[in-house]
């Protein structure tokens, strides 16, 4: 029975590839599924006009990229994807992607900084609809003032913290860099410098440099204080901030679907100076590439740049995940959100995520340093040095 | 073939005979026709290997089918072919892979890269632009116009023509100034035009020394092909620089060593396995990550198998009342999904948030939390203790199978003689057990040997090592760090190195399991004396 079962399992599987393949004259179109319900009524407007089929398949976001790489190459791949600009370095370097042309004045309706994030030499391989970028939440009911001063958020926290209640007066989820990069980037903190012409040397790593090991020591005072807690992943910090336990929180967009529900009276601002320097946060663009492996790149461009590229739709997807939109004029119909104009102020300073592919080995090593700082492991000096030397010997920059 | 000499020959024999081998022949061929089907259908995407076993495999069935020699084949051929596609392919599989450098930058195969670099162009100087229209035949076949500011030309079966206006074939049939046809080819609607622009994308027009090729639905555009491929040499000239890239490792690199990519796949021979030995980054976690795995396994065996070789002991106890009811709430570890429970083990055993730690912080204070995953050594306590949760109901069951197996005249004959309880558990209970269970015990532990499901939802391999220089985590086991190897490692994937990290846990286990078997043969002697 088992095998029966398998071996039908394999045939619907097989039924389905064929199924949802690439071909030409049919547009297929891969997003996640709170991506995919506002694609389906955009595919339903271009077969109006032009009397060629396009279907939306939802794929599950962690999957699109490795199966990209697989089903691309095989024929079997989509036309248009729907991903983060930080996967750009790994689908270029693959081979996995076409490059988009716009015109001058159809640049100039995105934010520049997303246009930069999709750009990879002198070519735009997507074409952006989000940003994203993290900023300081917190619960305008427990601090109705925004801090001055990271260190007089420091403050509140620990006097809002009380671990026997369950009480949490400032979290940072961990261990995670995306969302403790600002306490590095403050003191001069950087992942990869930049060579002359502005391009990034990936054997110039900062993450050990005074600036880092400074933001990695005020980590450590915070877990020394009681404010940082071990095993504070994701759900955890959300989880408590929804619940009113959490005063305050280093979150982006995403989180606010949680917050609301939870009916927290919640205010989105830039993260206070620290040591008396606005820290930097990394800025990650959503965006629609177009496969290289595609069979109708123009229909593919057509559909991105006459359907998609419209305040309706940008604006529909900003209501699906909070996300601020990179096409202007959708974000004009939002100036006045606080949410919008909080995580734009604290993306006055921020740095486009590193797309070089490079960056899996940065991720995973500086996120071991942080799990030892914050297990009380070891010290932030030997953990950032560690992570440090692990990433030049990984990338064979000895 | 009638049936066997002495018997009368009825007419229902016939029938159902000839039912019985059309229905085999119908069967059959329906069998050997998906079977071409499906490998037509894998021939046209190039893949030539897979697109010949099912043409072999169907025809093995129709020959032991067919054959009255081969009858007893027929019941093992269905498990064979299983076997080869399910565990024989992919084995075959990564293990081809693990002397190739595929991974990030080396996806596509050679001719895909060359295909895919040859297609590149750039657009020259004297790029000239052309508005096109499409015309269609009956047949289907294509016809197009295309018209720049200087010339007019018609591109039809592959070949371009330049026309001098007006031509007596373009025929303008209302009047309106627009071409409505050119000889038998009829001009295409808006929508018939974008349902057909993807076919019309492929055309690459050779016109006066240059390529035209599509840009947009409405304009053709001269552009050059940005690189020239020198088969003999292997070389990729950029024919806007003049630069010279050679292939090296699968990817064109210039001298200065400036790379193209993509890269392409290309035979590394043991270059994978070399590292493992010499990259200090990769072999110096490998003999800590070894060895945790080992003690895991074996661990999780003994722990697992005595606990639920004593609770099933309990239960086989006729004396004990409700004992249907124990069975049943014994066995929901192993009912419920371990997708589900390892997530809500992670939950409660979290150092800072979760259930376990917040009882302890309510009686003791804040300062009684334990870092259960956090810790390096209490990481490994709690990977085990959560397996053995999820694990014993499995050796309780196959136990309570086996007890029932054990004469209870045995137990009656040692009573007689005065052994102890514990002498006839030793003596008897234990060595009958262990020969039906030996097999499901060497499964268990090559099972846990590989257990990612586990080690991934609860620990992730964490905490860190101390000091390593590839990301390696105290709870790793080597399958989970070959997943971070894989993936997790210098620049996106290094699918070629994984591949070789599991082929060496491949021959690891199989040599185990081999040793095992071996012992429980042995065990299989001893049981003869009992």
């Amino acid at each position: 029975m088992k095998r029966v079962v398998i071996s039908l399992l394999g045939l619907m599987l097989f039924a389905g590839l064929t199924a949802t393949a690439s071909e030409a004259g049919k547009l297929l179109i891969w997003a996640d599924d709170s991506r995919a319900p506002i694609l389906v009524e955009v595919a339903k407007d271009f077969t109006a006009v032009y009397g060629v089929e396009a279907i939306v398949q939802e794929v599950s976001f962690g999957d699109i990229k490795s199966q990209l790489a697989t089903a691309g190459p095989a024929g079997e791949g989509p036309d248009i994807l729907l991903g983060p600009h930080d996967w750009l370095g790994e689908l270029i370097l693959n081979g996995l992607l076409e490059p988009i042309v716009l015109t001058p004045a159809q640049v100039e309706e995105f934010d520049p900084v997303a246009v930069d994030a999709f750009s990879w030499g002198n070519l735009l391989y997507g074409v952006p609809y989000a940003t994203e970028n993290v900023a300081l939440i917190r619960n305008t009911d427990l601090v109705p003032e925004v801090p001055a001063t990271f260190e007089e958020l420091l403050t509140i926290a620990k006097g809002l913290t009380d671990l026997e209640a369950g009480k949490y007066g400032f979290l940072i989820q961990q261990p995670d860099p995306y969302h403790t990069f600002a306490l590095y980037s403050a003191g001069g903190g950087y992942i990869f410098g930049e060579d002359e012409d502005g391009v990034l040397n990936p054997c110039d790593i900062g993450l050990d440099n005074e600036g880092s090991i400074a933001g990695a020591t005020i980590l450590d005072q915070m877990v020394k204080d009681g404010i940082e807690i071990a095993g504070a992943g994701y759900g955890e910090v959300v989880g408590a901030f929804s619940a009113g336990n959490l005063a305050m929180m280093i979150g982006g967009p995403w989180t606010l679907a949680d917050v609301k529900a939870g009916g927290i009276n919640y205010a989105v601002s830039a993260i206070p100076p620290i040591g008396g320097n606005a820290p930097g946060v990394f800025v990650g663009v959503q965006g629609f590439m177009v496969s290289a492996f595609s069979e109708n790149k123009v229909l593919a461009n057509l559909l991105i740049k006459d359907f998609l590229i419209s305040s309706d739709v940008m604006l529909g997807l900003y209501i699906q995940g909070d996300r601020p939109p990179a096409y202007l004029p959708a974000l004009g119909f939002l100036a006045g959100n606080p949410d919008i104009q909080g995580f734009a102020a604290a993306a006055a300073t921020a740095i486009p995520m590193p797309k070089i592919p490079e960056m899996t080995s940065v991720w995973n090593a500086w996120s071991d340093a942080l799990e030892l700082i914050v297990n009380q492991e070891q010290d932030p000096t030997t953990a950032m040095q560690d992570a440090a030397n692990e990433i030049r010997a990984l990338l064979g920059c000895d | 073939m009638g049936p066997p000499d002495g018997r009368p020959l009825y007419p229902y024999m016939i029938w159902r005979y000839v039912a019985k081998h059309t229905a085999k022949i119908i069967l059959l061929g329906t069998l050997v026709g998906a079977s071409i089907y499906v490998s037509v259908f894998l021939l046209t995407k190039g893949m030539y290997i897979p697109a010949v076993m099912p043409l072999i495999g169907s025809g093995f069935i129709s020959y032991i089918f067919l054959s009255q020699k081969r009858y007893p084949l027929r019941w093992l051929v269905p498990g064979v072919i299983f076997l080869t596609v399910m565990v024989v392919y992919p084995i075959g599989y990564t293990f081809v892979s693990s002397f190739t450098n595929v991974g990030t930058g080396h996806m596509l195969s050679k001719e895909q890269t060359i295909r895919q670099l040859l297609d590149r162009c750039y657009v020259p100087d004297a790029a000239v632009v052309y508005s096109y229209v499409a015309f269609a035949n009956d047949d289907g076949n294509l016809a197009l116009l295309l018209e720049s500011e200087s010339a007019t030309i018609l591109y039809v079966d592959g070949n371009a023509e330049e026309l001098s206006l007006p031509d007596a074939r373009l025929i303008d049939e209302d009047g309106d100034g627009e071409i409505d046809r050119y000889e038998d080819y009829a001009r295409l609607s808006f929508m018939q035009l974008a349902q057909r622009v993807s076919e019309i994308e492929d055309f690459r027009i050779e016109y006066g020394g240059t390529t035209i090729s599509l840009v947009n639905l409405h304009e053709f555009r001269t552009r050059s092909p940005l690189y020239a491929y020198d088969e003999e040499a292997e070389t990729m000239t950029d024919q806007q620089t003049g630069v010279a890239y050679t292939a090296v490792d699968g990817i064109f690199t210039s001298e200065s060593g400036e790379e193209i990519y993509p890269g392409y796949k290309v035979w590394t021979g043991l270059s994978n396995y070399l590292d493992l030995l010499r990259n200090p980054a990769v072999s110096r976690p490998f003999g800590k990550v070894f060895l945790w795995t080992i003690v895991f396994a074996t661990l999780t065996l003994l722990l697992n198998f005595a606990l639920g070789l004593a609770t099933a002991v309990l239960l086989n106890d006729p004396f004990l009342r409700f004992r249907t009811l124990y069975r049943v709430l014994m066995i929901i570890p192993y009912a419920l999904p371990a997708f589900v429970t390892i997530l809500i083990w992670r939950g409660l055993l979290n150092t800072g948030f979760g259930t376990i730690n917040q009882v302890l912080v309510s009686l003791f204070g804040a300062g009684a939390r334990v870092p259960w995953l956090s810790n390096p050594w209490l990481a490994k306590l709690s990977v085990l203790l959560v397996n053995l949760w999820l694990g014993y109901p499995y050796m309780m069951i196959i136990s309570l199978g086996a007890l029932q197996s054990i004469p209870s005249t045995l137990y009656e004959a040692a009573r007689v003689d005065g052994a102890s309880w514990w002498q006839r558990f030793s003596r008897i209970t234990l060595p009958l057990l262990l020969i039906p269970l030996g097999p499901l015990l060497v499964g268990s532990f090559a099972f846990n040997f590989n257990n990612f499901t586990l080690i991934w939802l609860l620990t992730e391999g964490r905490p860190p090592m101390l000091g390593t220089l590839t990301p390696a985590g105290e709870t790793d086991i080597l399958i989970s760090y070959t997943y971070r190897l894989a993936f997790e490692g210098q620049r996106g994937n290094q699918l070629g190195l994984a591949a070789a990290v599991a082929v060496v846990i491949f021959i690891i286990i199989a040599t185990i399991s081999a040793i095992n078997f071996r012992m429980t043969g042995a065990l299989e002697e001893l049981s003869k004396n009992v």
